[in-house]
Order: structure tokens, then sequence, then C-alpha cells
């Protein structure tokens, strides 16, 4: 029996064509109908208009785009011999401001996604509460982002070479203030222990607050067993907070670009991407096995690659990156420069790629700059990867994941754990 | 008293990245701004109606918030073309808003194909056949995205039946009649004609050599200052020209010149009065402004 099941609030919408068997979903296609040509608008255009255009791929994680735009031009640079040196300060500021934003994503997926979702999935009413929580905690967090990047969303801080800004102590004590609030807040409401206790213990069940209402909901529906794919996890960015590196059946191995091929798909405006002709899962779970996070590595020895899970990984990630944004913080030496390059130099010829690791995983920008215009211009998005329909007749990773569902339901809650964005999986 | 019936919000995307919704989303207030209305539909909030319900039923919608580019046909949501959908509500709301400058003017995603694809009543500056139905209720908000305090500030001005004044692209005026130049932390160097040496200083202007567009772009970005703290010029990054029709323009980090002069001229000003006092504050050195203004022990 097929069933077409339209999804929304999904950054977008998609359409989710399942196929039941003997009353379980045996197979879904996952379809993207609209394609907006982001690669095709850049093309002619200068080699800099990349860091302007790209961002608008996606509302949500538009600074990831920024940033993998010029880590593109920036490896291209090299590639034609330009020297690239990027001071602490630039690094720290850049890490920052991206962590801010995968907090806000991470924030908002758990309080506008998960809350209501699992909610209905569990036939219960909520109060609007979790809009308001949703609310302050985004607009501080990207308040914290727009102290060094200028505005959220859609700022054009990060240059070639480092960053345009210039801040000051004073500035920096205004966002070290938005953190500890963020930081009070997550203990006192998301969390509902500290987060000393919460290091301490590293047990789901010490866990109190909006997170313990959500991993109820998740144990009523039984997602400790559900979600589940291919056990193989892939990160590419290089960062000093993550780990980057490919993990298949309890095997590491350190990750190679040449080994990613994207398809297309038919039916679907979205290309699909593999790792050596294999379905990889990108995003803050695969992150925490390549770090080898010992909460979630235990999480993981007991329930897999449940979506269980992957909430708990998403929720750890939090945590994990309001610590590491403290740390740069008081760590920024702001007479070091901003940015090292003094001049773009004219009528560039480089070929470059730019990988960063974006709140639903690893983003890549690859550009060919002919005579300082762009010639070619390629984005692989996070959600190409856990979204994809597979390769040839294996199954993709999200689509793995929702087989054995037991009704169309369930199984888009399933989806909805990969954190879904249209927009990014088709741009 | 009986109780006042809240007046009903649809907001409804087209070809778009989501940025206006998440943009407004950090609105300080937004949580009480949209307690104010009835939520027909929104992109990101649970709402009583799906977009299926949208586009099949015809509800009740009193203000109409359009984000994204359009095209007549090749966008369906809920196998229906958005454009038919957002026609639909258009004609029974009271005021239409175009968030953004994809639904104002056709933006970044207009790019694709400009034959087909542009604003919900304007093709870059130019009004189209959908204008002429609906240019009594249109209030046009371009920003790429739209600030978050547009949006609410217009919303609320609604709610409070308060005079709009626009101008002819039907952007109101009370924050469109600036430019985004105004209370820019770098005026001082604008004024004495000093360049940025290079990114990542804060001595400098971006408005001779690194196409910041901030003196011909209608905004009042660097009044409000953005998520309340900052903007785009206060971290050494140009204007890239977002609210106006022509964005995105070509080059964005590179100034046009003609003969060392910049190309395009500030808001009204004739280009023989910008030479004359650029010639004289060019004339003179001024120490302060040609050095670092903060210095640090090493």
């Amino acid at each position: 029996m097929k069933i077409k099941h339209f999804v929304e609030k999904v950054e977008g919408e998609t359409e989710l064509e399942f196929d039941f068997k003997n009353g379980i979903v045996n197979n879904v296609n996952i379809i993207f109908p609209f394609y907006r040509g982001i690669e095709e608008i850049l093309k002619s255009r200068d080699a800099l208009d990349a860091l302007v255009i790209t961002p608008r791929v996606c509302g949500i994680c538009n600074h990831a785009h920024l940033i993998a735009s010029t880590r593109a031009i920036e490896n291209g640079l090299i590639d034609a011999g330009v020297n690239i040196h990027l001071t602490p300060k630039a690094i720290s500021l850049r890490e920052f401001t991206l962590c801010c934003e995968i907090i806000q994503s991470h924030f908002k997926w758990f309080y506008l996604v998960a809350m209501p979702q699992l909610a209905n999935l569990n036939k219960l009413t909520i109060s609007d509460n979790h809009i308001l929580k949703a609310s302050w905690v985004s607009i501080n967090t990207v308040k914290a982002l727009a102290i060094f990047a200028g505005q959220w969303p859609h700022s054009g801080y990060v240059v070639p070479g480092g960053v345009s800004c210039d801040p000051t102590y004073e500035e920096i004590i205004q966002a070290e203030a938005l953190i500890d609030d963020i930081i009070r807040f997550t203990q006192q409401e998301f969390l509902g222990i500290s987060i000393d206790e919460y290091y301490k213990t590293k047990e789901i069940s010490n866990i109190n607050g909006d997170m313990i209402e959500i991993l109820n909901m998740l144990n009523n529906q039984n997602m400790q067993e559900k979600g589940k794919s291919y056990n193989r996890f892939l990160a590419l960015g290089k960062h000093l907070v993550f780990k980057d590196g490919q993990y298949d059946q309890n095997i590491y191995g350190t990750a190679k670009i040449e080994y990613i091929k994207e398809h297309i798909q038919t039916g679907s405006k979205a290309k699909s991407v593999a790792y050596e002709n294999k379905c990889y899962e990108v995003g803050p779970l695969a992150r925490a096995i390549l770090e080898k996070n010992d909460f979630i590595m235990d999480m993981h020895s007991k329930y897999q690659d449940s979506a269980l899970t992957r909430v708990c990984a998403r929720m750890d990630e939090i945590v994990k990156l309001l610590i590491y944004t403290k740390k740069l913080l008081a760590n920024l030496n702001v007479k070091e420069l901003s940015c090292t390059l003094p001049k773009f130099p004219k009528d560039l010829e480089a070929n470059g790629t730019g990988i960063v690791e974006a709140a639903r995983g690893s983003l890549i920008h690859q550009s060919i700059i002919k005579g300082g215009k762009i010639q070619n211009y390629n984005i692989i998005t996070p959600t190409q990867w856990n979204l994809s329909n597979g390769i040839e007749k294996t199954s993709g990773i999200a689509t793995k994941a929702m087989k054995g569902s037991i009704n169309t339901e369930e199984a888009t809650f399933i989806f909805r754990t990969f954190d879904v964005c249209s927009v990014c999986t088709t741009h | 008293m009986p109780k006042l019936k809240k007046p009903t919000i649809l907001w409804l995307q087209s070809i778009t990245c989501n940025g206006n919704t998440h943009s407004f989303f950090s609105h300080p207030d937004f949580v009480a701004l949209m307690q104010k209305f009835e939520i027909i539909h929104h992109p990101i909030l649970n709402t009583k109606y799906t977009l299926e319900n949208v586009a099949n039923e015809n509800l009740t919608c009193d203000v109409l918030v359009l984000e994204g580019a359009f095209r007549q046909t090749g966008m369906k949501k809920a196998n229906k073309e958005i454009y038919d959908i957002a026609q639909k509500y258009a004609k029974k709301a009271k005021h239409i808003i175009t968030a953004g400058s994809c639904a104002t003017f056709g933006g970044i995603f207009r790019q694709y194909d400009t034959k087909s694809i542009g604003g919900f009543c304007f093709d870059g500056e130019l009004p189209n056949e959908t204008y002429k139905l609906f240019k009594k209720k249109l209030i046009s908000i371009p920003g790429c995205p739209a600030h978050p305090r547009w949006i609410g500030s217009v919303l609320s001005m609604i709610l409070t039946h308060r005079q709009i004044p626009l101008d002819e692209l039907h952007r109101p005026l009370e924050i469109y009649a600036y430019n985004a130049h105004v209370g820019c932390s770098r005026s001082e160097y604008y004024e004495w004609k000093i360049d940025v040496s290079r990114y990542g200083h804060k001595e400098g202007c971006l408005f001779y050599d690194h196409g910041c567009q901030a003196p011909f772009t209608h905004a009042n970005c660097n009044k409000i200052l953005w998520n309340e703290i900052s903007s785009k010029t206060r971290v050494g990054t140009p204007c890239f020209g977002c609210t106006e029709p022509t964005f995105p323009k070509k080059n964005l980090w590179h100034t046009t010149t003609l003969m060392g002069i910049p190309a395009s001229m500030p808001i009204g000003i004739p280009k023989r009065a910008y030479l004359t006092i650029a010639g004289i504050a060019k004339s003179f050195t001024i120490k302060r402004l040609n050095e670092p203004i903060i210095k640090y022990k090493k």
C-alpha cells in the first residue's frame, strides 16, 4: 500500500512516499520538489560574491555557508600559491560565531520541533511556553554572534584571511554575559541540573527540566529501539572542537574527500551523496561518535544509532559547545590581527574546497575560479547525506531509519530526528 | 465587555531561504506580538491549520505576510501553485506585507530566471500585473533578510491603526527614508575620505574601495542596529544594499569607480557637490584619523 505524506515545518516542505507492507513501513521515498539554483546564480560572478550569495541557501545555517564559502576561497588561494595564515584570534572568532549558530539551531529543534511533535505523537497537549523558551534562547544566542558578525541571519563578516571585525574587550565581555545567561537557562530550564552535575554522572536518568519531558515522550514511543540506520558516521569539517573522520560498524578511519560522490535522484530535486558508494550519517551523533564522547558512546553501545541516541547527541552538543564558547572568549587576544590577507589577488585562477561542520553535519563548498570569476560552484549540504533515498538499491540514512515504523506519524517523527532542512537539501 | 476578536495572520512562503522567518523570530517581542493575532499558518510555529488546509480551504486572513520570490507556475506546495494560494488570500486580506527582498522584488532567487521569477508585486523595481490588483493594501519590507523590528513595527502599526507613509516602492518611510549609512560608527572616516586599509580594523570607511552601499541604500540598520547590538559596517563588512530592488548587484566587495570616484552617489547628493566636499576633505591629513584609535600595550 502506498501513502503520500506531506511534511511541513522542516525549513520548507517535503513529501514522503511510504510503501507499507504487512502494516509496517517497507520503503520510503523522500521527495524534495523545488530547486532554487544557487549554484547557477553564482556562475560568472566575482569570486567574492559567493560570500554574500551562498548564505542565502539557508535562513537557519547561513553562517556555516559563509564560513564554508570563505574556506573554499582560502583553499583555492593556497592552491594558487598564496600564503594563507589565520591568527588564533580569527580562528577563535569564526569558531565562536559558528558554535552560536549551531546552539540556536539545536535549541530551535528541541523547542519548536521535538516538543510539539512528540506531544502530538503522545497525544498530549502542551502550553505555548516552548515557543517563548525557543525565542528567548535563540535571541540571546544570535545576539552574542552578532557582536562579532554584525547581524544574524546573513552576516558577511568572514573574509579570506580572517574576519572583518576588530572587537574590543568591552565587546567580548558583552558576549560572555550573554553566554552566561544561556548557560543559566540551559541549567535551569533545559537540563534541570547544573552542567557540573551533568558532566559528573552523564546519565540520562539524572536529567530533569524540559529535556526530561522530551526523554519521557521518546521513551513512551520506544525510540531507543527505533530510528536505527547503518551505524556509519562521517565528519569532514576541520575545527578545534570537533574531530573529523569516518566510522563504519565500529571501525574508525580518516575521511578522504576524494571518496565523496554526488548522484542525481529521479523524482526529487535533491542530489544524494555517498562516501565510497555508501551512505553515511552526518551531524551531532556522527560528531559524538567520532570524538568518542563517553556519554554518547555509552548510549550508542546500549541503543545503537537509535532516534534516542541521535536526540541525546544533539542535546549533549549544546552543553559541550556552550562550555567551549566560554573558553574561546576567555582566550581571545584583541591585539592579534583580524585579517592577514592584505589584498585579494586580481584575476585569481583557483580550485578550492571548503568544509564546515554545520548544525546538521558536514557542509561542503567547491569552487572553480577562472580570471577572478566563478566558473563552477558546487554545494553539498549535510541534509543531502542524511536525507537521500540511497545508492542504487540500498536505502538512504533516514529512509533506512524509517523502515519498520508502524504508521506515518511515527515514521515522520523519526525523519524529523535528523533535523530536516528542506531548503538546504535542494539549494 | 465582549471579547474582541483577534485579527488573523497568515505567513506564506514561496521561493525562500526562510531567513525572514528566522530574522523575525529574533525579535525580542516576537511571542507577545504574535499573541495579538490568531495565527492561521506560520512556517515554524505549531499552528491550528496545516499548509494543506491553507492550500485547499478558504480560511480567513486579515494580514497576509509573504516570504520568498514568486513564479506564476512551477512552484507547487501541497499540489497547488503557491502563487495561486497567495492570490487567493491576497484578495481577502486587508493588508499584504512582503517580508524580505525576495517577496518584494525577487531578490537573490530572481537571479536564477529573471523572466519568470520576481517579487509578488514588483519584478526588480518594476510593478508587475499583480501590483495593479493589490497596490492599495501592499506594504513592502525589503531586506535580505528584513530586520525583525521592521516586520514587528509594521504589524504593530497595523494593529493600532497608525498611519504608515510609504515611498513609491511601498516601503514605510519611517524605516526606509533613512539610508544605511546614518548612524555608522565609521562616519568620521567617511567625512574625511579615509578608506579602511584592509579588513579587520575598526578604523576606516568601506565606501571608497570595499563596495559599501550604505550611503545609497534605503534602510535604518545603523540607526536601530541588528540583533539590538551591531550592524554590518560596525563589524567592518560593507553594506551590500540588500533592501534595494537592484540587490544583489555584481562585484559586491568592490566599489565601482569612475576616474577614482565612487560611481554611485549618496542619495540626493549631486556629483558636483560630492566632488567639492571630497576635494576639500582630502586636502587635509587628520592625524587622529590615520592612527589606531586604541593602543594596547604589547
